[in-house]
């Protein structure tokens, strides 16, 4: 029984044939084509860009498909999305404003862009007093914002409900760039990193949460956001604007390039977003979790070693389980020797054809990565196209 | 029947104030009430405390301003210095009590591993009163309304007392607060509580000093 257990696994385990990995890629091929094809778009750099990132998307699907491995296709993904969504986005605020820098007379007007980062810190002021405490605008003609705010949070939560944490593996557009520090060295230099940093995010989450309510302002957008050094930032015109955008600059320098550089790890994303941690609370909503079959578990910790979020602990291993900040990005599943690490559907027997859950659980996060990173990519590639064609 | 009028004015008040009392002083007081030992009974007292301090801050404060006339409009340079060292007073006490807490912590868990830590240290009301006390001394919105109505009255026995009533009316909001007697106090949520406060103490400390130094905060 045990060997036909072991045999089952194994061709379980077995790259796919070319042709079962192209019917298993076709929903997803079908689904870009739906979200790339602009049939309307005359302008070319943005056909030639939608077409390029379907492209890219679906081959990275079926990557996933034929060789079964999750975390390296994910990867490229998520890094050309980390990397791609500053060119864009820079390029349409510039465009539109003429400069990185958001003036307070902008954001009064309510004509700053929305993000979806600040969504847990602004639900308390909401619901005190109906009132969105950040800069930007849900009504028509509120500037880039548009209905921006309004389709974003709706995505976000639908999106959530389904895959949890795995947000913030598929979609987030800010976690690419530490993603891709990450993997630049081959051993991480640092590797002795004391376990209560893992509680950064809830910390930076209660501290926003409390001083936007208490202040009646988007504290984090305001001081601490990281990704204000490559995106938009304070108009400095005076020594508190030069204090922030000395912070953003800081944080990102140190969060998202350097410690991650020294670590290999996703630091920004596991020691201090607080959006991660808030997100963190979706995963028990989702049915997607990954587990560790203690069955087939030895003891070599390399899935805890791979986490790029130190998401597992000797505790949690031996439960047989990932902890709540787990982003699904599926490294520790592709590290395990054992195949002992696997993807799981809430409420069926741990191990029980992890494939299948596997395979359910790419389809939704991928569907997601391609409606809301792949127009990222498809922006920033039109943006760098548009110098050249 | 005039004075019930003007108190029953003052409960009002502070009931329709007394959630932006609650949210003014939530970073101060949620983070350091998670780093107190789990239990209502601790949680109540610890609030009490608070309260109280703040009362007396209230009354400080009120007192102060009455006598030198400036109830309702303390001048410029005075208001940023009282809130400048207010809010550096304020980062002061909570990264003391950021560090005071890992302390008792440390003395308490038997090891780093160990998720629920039943007996943390017992620790004194100098905290919550040093919090307390300064949170009374900050002039917030609800404050200014108050200090307004109490400006118009005879005597300062009578502000003192209208804002005794005010403070009843929003002492009320805080309430809820002792509910998180009820969160298991960990690991976990001690350090969360702990890293909180010393964020926010950052942030106060920073807005103490630019008040200090005169400077405007946004300067638009």
């Amino acid at each position: 029984m045990a060997t036909e257990a072991r045999v089952l696994r194994a061709q379980e385990m077995a790259p796919r044939s070319i042709s079962r990995s192209i019917l298993l890629s076709l929903p997803i091929a079908l689904w870009s084509v739906l979200m790339f094809a602009h049939f309307w778009q005359h302008d070319r750099a943005v056909q030639i860009a939608d077409v390029t990132t379907a492209v890219f998307m679906i081959a990275l699907f079926f990557m996933m498909m034929r060789t079964r491995s999750t975390y390296r296709w994910r990867r490229w993904f998520f890094v050309v999305l980390g990397l791609l969504f500053p060119v864009g986005f820079i390029h349409q605020v510039i465009a539109m404003r003429g400069t990185m820098g958001i003036p307070i007379e902008e954001m009064i007007a309510g004509r700053t862009p929305f993000c979806f980062l600040p969504i847990p810190l602004l639900i308390l002021p909401a619901a005190f007093t109906k009132t969105v405490v950040f800069p930007g605008s849900i009504l028509p003609g509120g500037g880039m914002s548009g209905g921006g705010m309004a389709a974003m949070a709706g995505i976000w939560l639908a999106m959530t409900i389904v895959v949890g944490k795995g947000w913030c593996s598929y979609a987030c557009f800010f976690g690419g760039i530490e993603e891709g520090m990450a993997s630049v060295p081959t051993r991480a230099k640092v590797r002795k990193i004391d376990p209560r940093w893992r509680y950064g995010p809830w910390a930076v989450l209660l501290a926003m949460v409390l001083l936007s309510l208490a202040l009646f302002d988007s504290v984090y957008c305001m001081w601490l956001c990281p990704f204000k050094a490559v995106s938009e930032y304070v108009a400095a015109r005076n020594t508190v604007g030069m204090i922030q955008n000395g912070i953003f600059v800081v944080l990102f320098a140190g969060l998202v390039i350097a410690l991650p550089l020294l670590t290999k790890k996703r630091t920004q994303c596991a020691f201090f977003c607080p959006f991660g941690a808030f997100q963190s609370i979706f995963n028990k909503t989702s049915v997607f979790d990954v587990k560790i079959d203690r069955t087939r578990c030895s003891p070599c910790v390399l899935c805890k070693t791979a986490c790029p979020t130190l998401s597992l602990t000797d505790e949690s291993i031996v439960r047989g389980e990932t902890l709540m900040s787990c982003m699904k990005c599926g490294a520790c599943v592709d590290a395990c020797p054992k195949d002992a690490a696997v993807w799981h559907i809430k409420g069926t027997e741990v191990a029980m054809k992890p494939e299948r859950a596997r395979l359910m659980f790419l389809y939704a996060a991928w569907a997601m990565a391609i409606m809301f990173g792949g127009g990222t990519i498809a922006e920033g590639v039109a943006t760098i196209l548009h110098v050249f064609v | 029947m005039a004075g019930s009028f003007v108190f029953g004015e003052a409960l009002a008040l502070g009931l329709a104030s007394g959630p932006a009392c609650m949210a003014s002083c939530g970073p101060v007081l949620v983070p350091s009430l998670l780093t107190e030992r789990a239990g209502l009974r601790v949680n109540t007292r610890y609030i009490a405390t608070f309260l109280g301090a703040r009362f007396l801050g209230y009354l400080a404060f009120a007192a102060v301003a009455w006598e030198l006339g400036a109830l309702v409009s303390l001048p410029p340079a005075p208001r940023m210095l009282l809130f400048g060292v207010v809010h550096v007073s304020l980062a002061g006490v909570l990264l003391w009590y950021a560090y005071s807490a890992g302390h008792s912590c440390a003395h308490a868990c038997a090891g780093s591993e160990l998720v629920t830590i039943g007996a943390t240290k017992k620790r004194g009301v100098a905290g919550p009163a040093a919090l307390g006390f300064l949170t009374g001394l900050s002039l917030c919105p609800p404050f200014v309304a108050a200090g307004v109505r109490a400006a118009e009255l005879g005597s300062v026995a009578a502000a003192l007392l209208f804002f005794a009533v005010f403070f009843v009316g929003t002492s009320i909001w805080f309430v809820p607060f002792v509910g998180l007697g009820c969160v298991t106090r960990n690991e976990a949520v001690i350090t969360v509580a702990r890293m909180a406060m010393v964020l926010i103490a950052l942030y106060y400390g920073y807005l103490g000093l630019t008040m200090l130094l005169g400077r405007k905060v946004y300067g638009y």
